[in-house]
């Protein structure tokens, strides 16, 4: 990245870029219009064989559910622990590297888990959750938790955590910890607005 | 026995907190919220735990530090479950009791006591052989997968608590009847 033509501080100006986006995105009609337009692709989710099949038989949603929850079992352990290690609260004799690159393993096999159950589930209620704001809600806590995860954590992560201001450290754990508590909370908000 | 948990059962129904709790608006969400997210912190590092022993995570750390070191939030965790699942149980207790669902998740929680007991006095003797190995030894691997299993049909049931598929309050075979604890001209359901 010190190469691209922004300079050393490419991943700033992209992350501000980026915000801005999202605010400009979200406080003009472009929102609003955006809503429509992914209309037919939510009705179309409902007409697929993952659609038919959560719409069909209740046990087949409910065990893919339950396959969601148990990802975000792992999710919330592989978190836990690494930043747990970057705070100093567990794990404390074992080198902070070797954890937090363990744990990215494991989060990213959660994620797959997770995103695919949620895809499976999202096509059964698909009309459903197109009008719930707590839907949107997660899918911007998601989309918030991986784009921190892997364009600002990982790489700052992957220098020397003793080169690293602490005070920075320990924020990067803590959103990371609130930032997947938020996603696993509102999808648990969408089982209340049903 | 059946006619005991339902007597049981009725008596927990009849009491106010009981009611209370029920016909919340906002704190049975609050305990069945936290019993779901609290999955995360228990199950999660138990998972940890399992798959190091599988030898599928932390392949390079010795087995008993990860066992040790994630031991504690692991129970916090735990008992936060059980004091918010002793209490979802409270809230609906006739149902419950009568859920087939809930009994095998009651069967299955003492399954994993005991094979977690099993496993972990298995370790103790002879951790200090394999401690380094990136894959504990068979016997300990059997109890990882044993526990990674019974955890999984644990929250299955959990789950399927939720629907009345074989609820009492449904026509359903005998077996299914007995099974899940349903009494001949109940009026409680």
């Amino acid at each position: 990245m010190s190469n691209s033509i922004l300079g050393p501080y490419t991943r700033t100006i992209v992350t501000i870029g980026f915000i801005i986006l999202v605010f400009g995105f979200s406080f003009t009609n472009f929102r609003s219009d955006m809503y429509v337009v992914i209309f037919p692709f939510f009705e179309w989710m409902e007409t697929t064989w993952f659609g038919i099949i959560g719409k069909t038989w209740g046990a087949a949603f409910a065990f893919v559910q339950t396959i969601h929850l148990l990802g975000l079992a792992l999710l919330g352990g592989s978190v836990l622990a690494a930043e747990g290690r970057i705070l100093g609260l567990l794990m404390v004799d074992v080198p902070a590297k070797t954890i937090v690159n363990r744990c990215h393993t494991l989060l990213s096999w959660s994620l797959i888990i997770t995103i695919s159950t949620g895809v499976f589930m999202a096509c059964g209620v698909a009309l459903k959750i197109y009008y719930l704001p707590v839907f949107w809600y997660k899918m911007l806590a998601l989309m918030a938790g991986v784009m921190f995860h892997f364009l600002v954590r990982r790489p700052l992560l992957e220098h020397d955590l003793e080169t690293i201001n602490p005070i920075i450290l320990r924020m990067t754990a803590v959103s990371s910890i609130l930032v997947w508590f938020l996603v696993a909370a509102t999808g648990r908000w969408i089982g209340f607005s049903g | 026995m059946n006619e005991l948990i339902y007597g049981v059962a009725v008596w927990l129904d009849d009491t106010t907190y009981s009611a209370l709790l029920h016909e919340s608006y906002y704190m049975y969400n609050w305990v069945e919220s936290t019993h779901v997210l609290t999955l995360m912190v228990s199950l999660g590092m138990l998972f940890l735990i399992d798959l190091r022993m599988l030898g599928y995570a932390f392949p390079d750390v010795p087995a008993s530090k990860i066992a040790d070191r994630l031991f504690v939030p692991m129970i916090i965790g735990f008992v936060i479950m059980f004091i918010t699942g002793i209490l979802l149980f409270y809230a609906v207790p006739v149902r419950s009791a009568q859920s087939l669902w809930f009994r095998i998740k009651m069967v299955l929680l003492i399954a994993c006591a005991v094979n977690a007991f099993v496993l972990h006095r298995r370790m103790s003797k002879s951790v200090s052989s394999w401690d380094q190995d990136s894959r504990a030894p068979s016997r300990i691997r059997v109890g990882a997968w044993l526990s990674l299993g019974f955890w999984s049909v644990v929250v299955i049931c959990g789950r399927f608590i939720a629907y009345d598929w074989l609820d009492c309050i449904r026509d359903q075979p005998a077996l299914i009847d007995f099974m899940a604890g349903c009494i001949d001209g109940q009026t409680r359901y």
